[in-house]
């Protein structure tokens, strides 16, 4: 199935830097002081009628704004079918239903937190709104999340049946749901921020949230912005594995390390976690020009989509943001292909082979 | 695309058995699974019925084999059911590194967080429930079996609401199509929560007494729990391995009635393509499906609008359906599976499982669900329904091997 054509038709991004409007290539990085890097989010009204918006909690209007925009930033008509993936959902939904239930005592509940806690909500919005009524799913697993709703989308486009997919994700961080995750460590105890995220060498990363969405199609259209050619998923895998997963994943779509302009790496400047990223470009590619992202967005399930959006621009720019500049001493001619490798918490471990179109 | 993926394999537990054997020995006996709540700390616990597994949390982790601690309700139910589909297709631990595992989870593991959810968010508080802080999501309890049972080929979970677990088959299905895999255990568990009694019951979507699916004077649905797995596997890995077929996945269908948030359309536009497209892709006609095991949840739009649907596909000549939640309660996520399994079963032992509580057929659409427990009945192809929130529509075909 990889070997059929993927193409970006269209995407958006809502993140921690200005992806969304503003010139994100030219402006310099968004910068924090504390630990969770928090999404910049756009005016909604231009995209949701206000009686809608009025109901709808924040990771709802996030998804469903970056999945129109993205339809919007294609030029194309409606998708055939939606592909989301979440590894949490509406947090924010999920801990008011569970408060309510306690704060209430279980009397004259407003089901609207619960049914919008449904990992599928967002789904259910963008259907509703962009009237398509094909093939519909969300995957919810951490950090395989988007990656499975990727291939899903790659799968469907290779049936030959749809010529769109919607694919994309939605993440949101709360303050409560950031203090859980510092009780097991997940977070960098000293105020740490984005600007110094690869200088500490201690354990735990930055927190980020945000929805990032892609128009794939099956033909290069005039906006199309890149080519997915693969991506593969190696899930918990041991040092060998990892490394013969890279050397299959390159022999599978005939291309040598030489081939591969830039490497963007997942690495969070979590001391228990980098090594993987280390020991893996080292052994093999130590020469290709490499740029992180997760400065840029912080950590969260679904951060391999801003990686693959990011990926995306600077084939189509010809260019890094100015904001990557610094960690590319020598940058490359011309952008051909890129390969990303993410992993999240050490679990789920993806690589993205992108491609200049 | 040209191979036929196969049923080699099948395990659950709900709450009317702890195995395939029991479960059919229940639903012909007609015995249900409605009851109240004995694990459940909520206020409706002497008021809304639900369909509980019988064992503690406790127990279960011994029927699974692994320490309590650390396993929420939601996993030990999965892999209790793993472990028989495991059993039941011959699989051996040598076959897990080449396996796919496809879960589905509405909820994950909120059954132990809701528990402790306070003393999670209290700085103040330490203790063994800080092993349960990151089993909420829905990828805790798939990567628990796969990693109990040594699954590492593909690992995925999907969150459709009440379609879940048939969306996982589909996934499935296609991932061996596609010759990602060929192996793929698909599935869901489902625990039951304080969480989802009360969205339901926010909904005002459960009813006091037993479900009545399909029944004139229907009045919502009853929650439940349990989860169930099948082993699919290539034509070509059931040569390789000589495994015995339980039956053919030889149909599905994912459609969406983009209408709205959570209710379905008047007219089961959704459940109408869904069915008709599984049915096409099966290559059988309408008068080939001698059973549906529909979604039937017994709330009042769902059942007119597959009701609905029904009659648009079938026109006057519907065949026998009946909606088996009457025994299993509403399981949601596993739902898809549990009832893809008691398709199987209606084709293995030739018989269609009774539609219990119906009395008088509904205004708005004038169907009759089988109410008899009917043997030796020529079983072949079988539709099984799944609708969720959102507009997710689902339908299987399940075929007799041939």
């Amino acid at each position: 199935m990889s070997n059929n054509r993927c193409y970006i038709q269209g995407s958006a991004a809502i993140s921690a830097q200005p992806t969304f409007e503003g010139d994100f290539f030219s402006l310099p990085m968004i910068v924090t002081e504390a630990n969770n890097l928090v999404a910049v989010e756009p005016d909604y009204k231009a995209f949701i009628p206000p009686n809608s918006l009025r109901r709808m909690s924040r990771l709802l209007k996030m998804g469903l704004t970056a999945a129109l925009k993205a339809v919007q930033n294609s030029g194309q008509p409606s998708p055939d079918v939606i592909i989301t993936g979440t590894g949490k959902g509406s947090l924010s939904d999920t801990e008011k239903f569970i408060r309510d239930i306690v704060e209430y005592q279980e009397r004259a509940l407003n089901p609207t937190p619960f049914i919008q806690s449904t990992y599928n909500s967002v789904n259910g919005l963008i259907a509703l709104q962009q009237k398509s009524t094909g093939y519909n799913n969300t995957f919810v697993h951490r950090g395989f999340s988007f990656e499975n709703a990727l291939l899903d989308s790659m799968l469907q486009l290779a049936e030959g049946e749809v010529k769109r997919t919607l694919t994309g994700c939605f993440e949101e961080m709360t303050a409560e749901h950031f203090y859980i995750k510092s009780r097991i460590g997940f977070w960098k105890e000293a105020d740490t921020g984005n600007a110094q995220l690869f200088d500490r060498n201690t354990p735990g990363s930055i927190s980020g949230e945000g929805s990032t969405f892609f128009m794939l199609g099956d033909e290069r259209t005039e906006n199309t912005e890149a080519c997915i050619k693969g991506m593969k998923m190696l899930y918990k895998p041991s040092a060998e594995a990892l490394e013969r997963g890279l050397k299959d994943f390159l022999d599978k779509h005939d291309v040598g390390i030489g081939d591969i302009d830039l490497v963007i790496s997942g690495r969070n400047g979590d001391a228990n976690t980098d090594h993987y990223y280390r020991i893996l470009f080292s052994a093999n590619c130590p020469a290709t020009p490499e740029v992180p992202f997760k400065q840029l967005c912080g950590e969260h399930d679904t951060a391999g989509a801003f990686a693959v959006w990011l990926a995306a621009q600077i084939l189509k720019q010809q260019q890094l943001p100015v904001s990557l500049q610094a960690f590319v001493a020598n940058p490359p001619k011309a952008f051909r292909r890129i390969l990303i490798y993410n992993h999240f918490i050490g679990e789920q471990h993806t690589f993205f082979l992108l491609e200049h179109v | 695309m040209a191979e036929r993926v196969f049923i080699t394999g099948m395990g659950l537990i709900t709450a009317i058995g702890d195995n395939v054997m029991e479960n059919l020995r229940s639903l012909r006996l007609q015995q249900a699974g409605i009851g109240y709540t004995r694990h459940i700390d909520t206020i409706h616990k002497e008021v809304l019925p639900v369909a509980e597994v019988r064992h503690s949390t406790e127990q279960l982790a011994v029927m699974a084999g692994v320490p309590v601690l650390g396993y929420t309700r939601t996993t030990l139910l999965g892999l209790i059911a793993m472990k028989e589909a495991l059993q039941s297709a011959g699989l051996t631990e040598a076959d897990m590194p080449g396996t796919g595992l496809v879960n589905a989870s509405t909820v994950g593991g909120m059954c132990d967080t809701e528990k402790v959810y306070y003393d999670i968010i209290d700085p103040n508080k330490h203790g063994e429930f800080l092993d349960y802080i990151d089993t909420l999501d829905c990828a805790d309890c798939t990567q628990r079996i796969a990693d109990t049972v040594g699954i590492g080929a593909h690992i995925a979970t999907i969150s459709t609401a009440c379609s879940s677990s048939a969306n996982a088959l589909m996934y499935g299905a296609r991932l061996i199509k596609h010759g990602m895999l060929d192996t793929a255990i698909c599935g869901g568990t489902e625990a039951l929560t304080r969480f989802t009694i009360n969205g339901f019951n926010s909904l005002k979507n459960i009813d006091k007494a037993h479900c009545k699916p399909f029944d004139q004077h229907r009045n919502g649905l009853n929650l439940g729990e349990g989860a169930a797995y099948l082993v699919l596997e290539s034509e070509s890995q059931v040569k390789r391995r000589g495994a015995v077929v339980l039956a053919e996945l030889s149909g599905y269908c994912n459609a969406n009635e983009a209408f709205h948030p959570t209710a379905p359309s008047p007219e089961g536009d959704g459940a109408y393509a869904a069915m008709k497209n599984a049915l096409a892709m099966s290559g059988r006609s309408v008068d080939e499906v001698q059973y549906i095991n529909v979604h039937g949840t017994a709330t009042l739009n769902n059942d007119a609008s597959e009701g609905k649907a029904l009659l648009r596909l079938f026109g006057d000549k519907v065949p026998m359906f009946s909606s088996t939640k009457p025994f299993t309660g509403h399981t949601l996520a596993a739902a898809g599976a549990i009832e893809a399994i008691f398709s199987v079963l209606a084709i293995r032992e030739q018989v269609v499982f009774p539609n219990l509580n119906f009395s008088e057929k509904m205004e708005e659409a004038g169907v009759t669900p089988e109410t008899r427990l009917l043997e030796q009945y020529p079983v072949t192809n079988v539709i099984s329904n799944s609708f969720g929130f959102g507009g997710n529509n689902a339908s299987l075909v399940i075929s007799k091997y041939e």
